[in-house]
């Protein structure tokens, strides 16, 4: 029995493949999915270009890093001039009763940023060009902030509600209904089809925001850090994502079965995982981003300037370990399949009330 | 519950407040069986009934002794050609019925060989490799047929199967159905067209508002509604006038009308074997009856009177 099952699964993952992956309909998936690849490889191709230029600079006004690093707010110009010497770009003027002067310094790798208030150093920015684990810090901000919350939750949404709704709006689902499957097995075999799309979209963006993020530094950089944490952290990120299909997967299946009109729940469930992070704690377990984010290799450290609550949208204030996050998913995406493969044997085609 | 035959007992479909059908009770022998009825009677509510695309608000169906909620049993026994006029997308006319083969189990090769099988008894050689929405509307509703036979069904379950047919591959249609039926298996047709509901089925189901009006063999049914529609039958003979006379002299016949010129006797009688008995009688002496034909013995007469003339289309 459960060798025709699988064989059955099987033609239906076959007949799902090209809706899945080819469907017009589903072409802003790829768009969603892929953005973070083309933000990560412009990021990339700047930072090179920008670290060229910084190079140069640093050719021409030579300037120790040990120097650059003793700077202290409070000093005044002529100190940091007879330190550093001229900045390869400077700016002054006056703002209300005080005179403000702007310059920047490179040694190479780091360009700094001095703000002078009346002649005294009130502040320095630096930003660094040659720091891969700080580009990983970015790298989680972005997957925890955008791709698990919106990309993979809205690409799952697209793939997995269409399974079903997609099928009723083009009257086309009644053809499975006919054949010699189980509603358990023809909802196993579509999540699986909807699964196996997601994962291979979702995880090879991953893949390829990684690969252009290391992309601008060289291959001994590239080397170190693989071999310290980044392999690690790779395989991290692709778990995450597997599992946010899965997650999501299963929730979305189950809302593409049960709804007619799916845009209600969905964006009930968009706003559950969005306000998560300021649920108490026995409310928050009941969400897949909880779970996901607590198996992300890395916290994000936004800016300072960051708002406190977007800190809180980024990591978890007590995340789960690692094992209970996946035993978690794993359990919640059951339920939700058991529920869905239950109240499956009770779906009717009624096409004209579509 | 029978092994051998469409059982619905007491059977009730409601969408809402919409009464789909209401107290369906019918015992489908093998043959073919016709439903036949108004645009909303209820023949495809019934035809979801039987095949599990709706379940009933209330009542039993067995198909063969298999529930409709048990799709793996059920359509090991059953094709089903739908009216939904709609395909998956992008598909072939082979690799459609191909790829829904497929779900059944069987090995790739055996789904081939079915698929091949299917397509020919259709017609639809030439045709197997394009996309079925290039398709034109006859041929989408072959290639429905189709797959609604491919995989040898004991039950063939078809909604207006004939809809859009030319006139050869509809008469080779309703040979592969007869042929189906002497193999001793079920065929369920719904349709408009009364003539050929007429011309093939072993028995009628009139359905109307979501109720079985009058179901068994044609004749059956006619012979019911004698009493308030009186059977007519014209008598042509050499003697129309002392013909109408004798009819006259029998108690169940309610009108004898003189045709024109040739045209005979047009009798209406409330007992068929009865006045058949007795032009046995007249003939043995000596009205030279040349012939007698049923005029209102048919699917068409019987709908218009229990149903009503302006629904019925052809």
């Amino acid at each position: 029995m459960i060798r025709l099952w699988c064989i059955q699964v099987l033609a239906i993952i076959r007949l799902e493949m090209k809706k899945t992956f080819l469907s017009r309909r589903g072409l802003w998936i790829y768009l969603l999915a892929f953005a973070p690849v083309l933000l990560f490889m412009g990021q990339s191709i700047s930072t090179a270009h920008r670290r060229d230029e910084l190079q140069r600079i640093a050719s021409e006004h030579p300037i120790s890093s040990e120097d650059l690093s003793t700077l202290r707010t409070g000093i005044n110009r002529d100190e940091v001039t007879q330190k550093l010497g001229e900045p390869y770009y400077q700016w002054r003027g006056r703002h209300g009763q005080s005179e403000q002067a702007h310059c920047k310094y490179t040694d190479g790798t780091v360009d700094v940023y001095l703000f002078f208030r009346d002649g005294k150093l009130a502040g320095i920015d630096r930003r660094e060009f040659d720091n891969l684990p700080l580009f990983s810090q970015i790298f989680a901000g972005v997957f925890q902030s955008y791709y698990l919350r919106l990309a993979v939750f809205f690409g799952c949404v697209g793939i997995f509600i269409n399974l079903f709704r997609g099928e009723m709006l083009d009257k086309s689902l009644h053809f499975y209904l006919l054949t010699p499957v189980r509603r358990e097995v023809l909802l196993a075999g579509k999540y699986a089809a909807g699964l196996l799309a997601t994962i291979v979209i979702f995880t090879s963006s991953t893949a390829l925001q990684w690969l252009a993020l290391l992309w601008q530094f060289d291959d001994a950089t590239v080397a170190a850090f693989l071999t310290t944490t980044g392999w690690s952290q790779f395989s991290s990120y692709l778990v995450v994502t597997a599992l946010a299909c899965v997650g999501y997967g299963s929730v979305f299946v189950a809302v593409g079965l049960l709804f007619r009109n799916p845009v209600v729940p969905t964006a009930v469930i968009l706003l559950w995982e969005g306000v998560n992070p300021f649920l108490p704690a026995a409310l928050k377990k009941v969400s897949m981003i909880y779970y996901l984010q607590s198996l992300c290799p890395l916290t994000a450290a936004p800016a300072n300037d960051v708002p406190g609550f977007v800190h809180l949208l980024i990591a978890p204030v007590q995340p789960a370990t690692r094992p209970m996050a996946v035993i978690s998913i794993v359990l919640l995406t059951l339920v939700v399949l058991v529920v869905a493969a239950r109240l499956s044997r009770r779906m009717e085609i009624n096409y004209s009330t579509e | 519950m029978s092994d051998d035959r469409i059982i619905l007992d007491n059977v009730s479909r409601f969408y809402g407040e919409v009464l789909g059908v209401n107290r369906v009770t019918l015992s489908i022998p093998p043959g073919i069986t016709s439903l036949v009825g108004p645009n909303g009677s209820g023949k495809t509510t019934l035809m979801n009934l039987i095949t599990g695309l709706v379940r009933p608000s209330r009542g039993r169906i067995s198909v063969l002794g298999v529930d409709p909620s048990q799709p793996q049993k059920l359509f090991r026994l059953v094709g089903y050609s739908t009216q939904f006029d709609t395909f998956p997308k992008g598909l072939s006319g082979s690799k459609f019925i191909f790829s829904y083969l497929r779900l059944s189990g069987r090995p790739a090769a055996e789904c081939r060989e079915v698929t091949a099988r299917a397509i020919e008894q259709v017609g639809l050689v030439e045709a197997a490799d394009r996309k079925v929405a290039a398709y034109s509307k006859g041929m989408r509703q072959r290639i429905r047929l189709a797959q609604a036979i491919a995989h040898d069904p004991r039950v063939l379950i078809l909604d207006e199967p004939l809809n859009g047919l030319d006139p050869l591959v509809r008469s080779k249609t309703i040979a592969l159905f007869k042929q189906y039926a002497a193999e001793g298996r079920h065929v369920v047709i719904s349709s408009h067209v009364l003539h050929e509901v007429d011309m093939i089925s072993d028995q009628v189901v009139l359905m109307s508002g979501g109720y079985i009006v009058a179901e068994g063999g044609i004749r059956g049914v006619r012979s019911e509604i004698q009493e308030e529609r009186p059977m007519q039958f014209l008598i042509r003979c050499r003697q129309p006038n002392l013909m109408a006379s004798k009819a006259f002299e029998q108690d169940h016949v309610v009108e004898a009308r003189l045709l024109g010129e040739g045209e005979g006797v047009l009798v209406k009688t409330r007992d068929a074997d009865r006045f058949c008995r007795a032009l046995n009688h007249l003939a043995l002496n000596g009205i030279d009856i040349e012939g007698v034909i049923p005029v209102d013995d048919n699917v068409h007469s019987v709908y218009e009177y229990l149903i009503g003339g302006e629904e019925a289309t052809q």
